[in-house]
């Protein structure tokens, strides 16, 4: 009897099996586990995590980590994802000139024009000429109405722009009612002296003439070349429900097309494609360039920028020279992000035009040798390197009941996806494709402005609902629960994540159904992607038709939606497609190790 | 048929003023209703929980000399959504936008 252990190091995961050979060789499963990964995949920092999981599966059957007598390590596949976005486009406000926002509360409803006034500076107004009067947060609403209500006996006072959050508080004490505008944080930015017009919405309803560039020309008498240049304001102000457009004479507001650049493919066809082209059009140019060398972009422009960031990053990490290290495989992706305009008062954002890009780079051979010579220092047993990663997934897949050769299977991991064909006679067609969970991670961040990569981490793990009472939640499937104790109010009427310890709150207020779209957007945009283009480099005839079987395995195929997507992309080929369930109990994690430990029994005859 | 305007009831014992004035100002801001009845005597939890109770809305708010709390009906008594000792004027309008964003369903400032 003889205890053999697989140890996959992955990008993210590690994960061990341990199983038992008879002296006929057959093997019997006994424990697995898996821990996160320590140090990037390959290097010696690795042998924590090898320990602490080796640890735990031992722990689970009661047994010593000494008892084990053969480590089998994976020959990780040396490449590396990694990813970046770049905008496109960009508003930029020069000579600030609209405020654009949702206030929760604002009061009043209606368009106003008129001059800008402070409220220090009432005593200086004329009579007979409209005003918008601006209030600072360090008068109270009672002052302010008071005020107001006292001026609006001689002066034409239109409408009101607020700093605190007293709309509705000031515009209740108003003998006159007018459109208020409310939560300004920039008040000091508004200029004294300048036309402006305001428009608050009717309830239900947004604005319509802010948000129209005829509108503003008509509020604002603009000729036809001023009305040309409003029509980006007009557009980021579609939407709102109150808005302030501010009429400075040279002001302007420009929608700036980046320099995107080219991107350079050094292949056996080589080729070159414009960035802004989309991102059809770059993967087509991928697909037809053939066996590639390296990408490169052009330099100096955006993408030039982005691809050498994501070589000088990888090279840090591996210690490679800069020269060393070739993009071997690009995943580009068409996105809209939100933006902060600069210029502007309220923390407007506008949708720019943006491409995510994964990339994968081809490292020189991993350091495995030395992780095993020191795992075998450590650990004082035997430690081979065993085995292309992709056959070992391709053996451990096999567990799954009911495949049968030839079988396909699709690894998708975090940073690429990886895809083989294994044949009747044992041998495997393998390619790496860059672009997997860490890029849905980046498209959701990005889409829904986050700037927090941990959340945007859960938002893809886990599925969503809005708690609708205390008592109750309505999940993203239209679906209610309830609850016997009373749910935590710091969740009260948020959108929440279900995951597994809890709940999560989500503390930008975007709604649902958004945060549903673009989580499926960004899935589908990435797997269905890749898993065709992975698949039909490893298909026999590079025909999809010809593969019967595919086998999902990988942390992104433990995803609660990902396997249905691909499922149904896959229906049309009449591929049988599904989550992998290793040696039947696993799911679809698990499947190298598995694989490394039964190869072990094919090694020896 | 008597029939009340739906409000938030405010109960009090011996109230700061000040704050008082701020909590009727979160309210009114989100545009809820509220009214406020002296129960003299009672301690902060008891407060919130039987205003939140009497409400119509089911949202009520104790506030007891400088310490006030937001309650909601169906929480348990002491187990107040919101509460502050000593809170700023600020806290004071948001504890008072809060009992009134709880009716609306809209997520807590």
């Amino acid at each position: 009897m003889k205890l053999i252990a697989g140890v996959d190091i992955g990008n993210s995961t590690t994960e061990v099996c341990v199983g038992e050979a008879d002296d006929a060789r057959h093997i019997r499963f006994l424990t697995s586990a898996s821990c996160a990964t320590t140090g990037t995949k390959g290097t010696v920092a690795n042998i924590h995590g090898i320990k602490a999981a080796l640890k735990q599966a031992m722990g689970k059957i009661g047994r010593d980590v000494g008892e084990i007598s053969l480590i089998r390590l994976n020959e990780a596949a040396p490449v590396i994802g990694d990813t970046a976005m770049e905008t496109l486009t960009e508003t930029i406000i020069t000579d600030s000139s609209m405020i654009g926002h949702n206030p929760s509360t604002p009061a009043g409803a209606g368009q106003a024009v008129g001059e800008l006034l402070l409220l220090e500076n009432l005593y200086r107004a004329d009579p007979g000429n409209p005003y918008i009067v601006v209030v600072s947060r360090d008068h109270s609403y009672e002052e302010v109405a008071e005020r107001i209500n006292r001026a609006a006996e001689k002066l034409d006072i239109e409408g009101l722009i607020l700093q605190a959050d007293e709309a509705v508080l000031v515009e209740n004490r108003l003998d006159k009612k007018i459109p208020i505008i409310d939560e300004v944080s920039r008040i000091d930015r508004v200029p004294d002296g300048k036309t402006a017009a305001i428009e608050v919405a009717l309830p239900g309803q947004t604005i319509r003439m802010l948000s129209n560039p005829y509108g503003i020309a008509t509020l604002l008498g603009l000729d036809a070349e001023e009305t040309r240049t409003v029509t980006p304001i007009a557009k980021s102000l579609i939407g709102k429900r109150s808005a302030v457009v501010i009429k400075t004479p040279n002001g302007d507001v420009r929608e700036n097309v980046l320099p995107a650049g080219e991107i350079y493919l050094d292949a056996s066809n080589s080729t070159k494609v414009n960035l802004d082209e989309g991102a059809e059009k770059i993967m087509q140019a991928v697909a037809d360039a053939g066996t590639i060398r390296d990408i490169t972009g052009q330099a100096g422009t955006n993408v030039g920028n982005m691809l050498a960031r994501i070589k000088k990053g990888m090279g840090e990490l591996s210690g490679e020279e800069h020269a060393d290290i070739r993009i071997t495989d690009i995943l580009a992706v068409d996105t809209l992000a939100p933006v902060l305009i600069s210029g502007a008062l309220a923390g407007e954002t506008c949708l720019e035009k943006a491409v995510g890009i994964a990339a994968m780079v081809r490292t020189q051979q991993l350091p495995m040798q030395k992780i095993a010579e020191r795992l075998a220092e450590d650990l004082h047993t035997e430690v081979t390197v065993a085995g292309v990663e992709a056959v070992m997934a391709s053996l451990g897949a096999l567990t799954t009941p009911g495949t049968k050769l030839p079988l396909a299977i699709l690894d998708m991991g975090g940073g690429s996806t990886d895809a083989a064909v294994i044949y009747e006679d044992g041998h495997v067609v393998l390619t790496h494709q860059a672009g997997a969970g860490e890029l849905v991670s980046m498209l959701i961040e990005t889409e829904l402005g986050l700037g927090d990569r941990h959340m945007a981490e859960q938002i893809k793990k886990y599925p969503l609902a809005k708690v609708e009472s205390l008592f109750h939640m309505r999940l993203e499937n239209g679906q209610m629960t309830f609850v016997e104790d009373s749910i935590d109010p710091r969740f009260y009427g948020r959108v929440v994540l279900l995951a597994e310890q809890g709940l999560i709150r989500m503390e930008k207020d975007i709604p649902m159904e958004k945060i549903v779209q673009v989580r499926r957007d960004a899935k589908k945009k990435v797997f269905a992607t890749n898993a065709f283009r992975a698949l039909r480099k490893v298909a026999p005839g590079h025909d999809l038709k010809n593969i019967s079987n595919v086998v999902l395995v990988g942390g992104s195929a433990e995803d609660f939606e990902i396997p249905e997507m691909l499922m149904e992309e896959f229906a049309n080929y009449r591929i049988v497609c599904g989550r992998g369930n290793i040696r039947g109990s696993e799911g679809p994690r698990n499947a190298v190790a598995t694989g490394l430990v039964l190869s072990y029994t094919g090694e020896q005859r | 048929m008597i029939s009340r305007r739906p409000s938030i009831f405010i109960y009090t014992s011996q109230p700061d003023m000040d704050f008082l004035r701020e909590i009727r100002a979160g309210i009114e801001e989100e545009g809820v209703f509220c009214e406020v009845f002296p129960r003299e005597g009672a301690d902060l939890d008891t407060l919130a929980y039987e205003a939140a109770n009497d409400s119509m809305l089911g949202s009520g708010i104790g506030l007891c000399g400088v310490d006030a709390a937001m309650q909601m009906r169906g929480l348990k008594k002491g187990q107040n959504a919101e509460s502050y000792h000593m809170p700023t004027y600020e806290q004071c309008r948001k504890l008072g936008a809060n009992s009134a964003r709880a009716i609306k369903k809209l997520p807590f400032k």
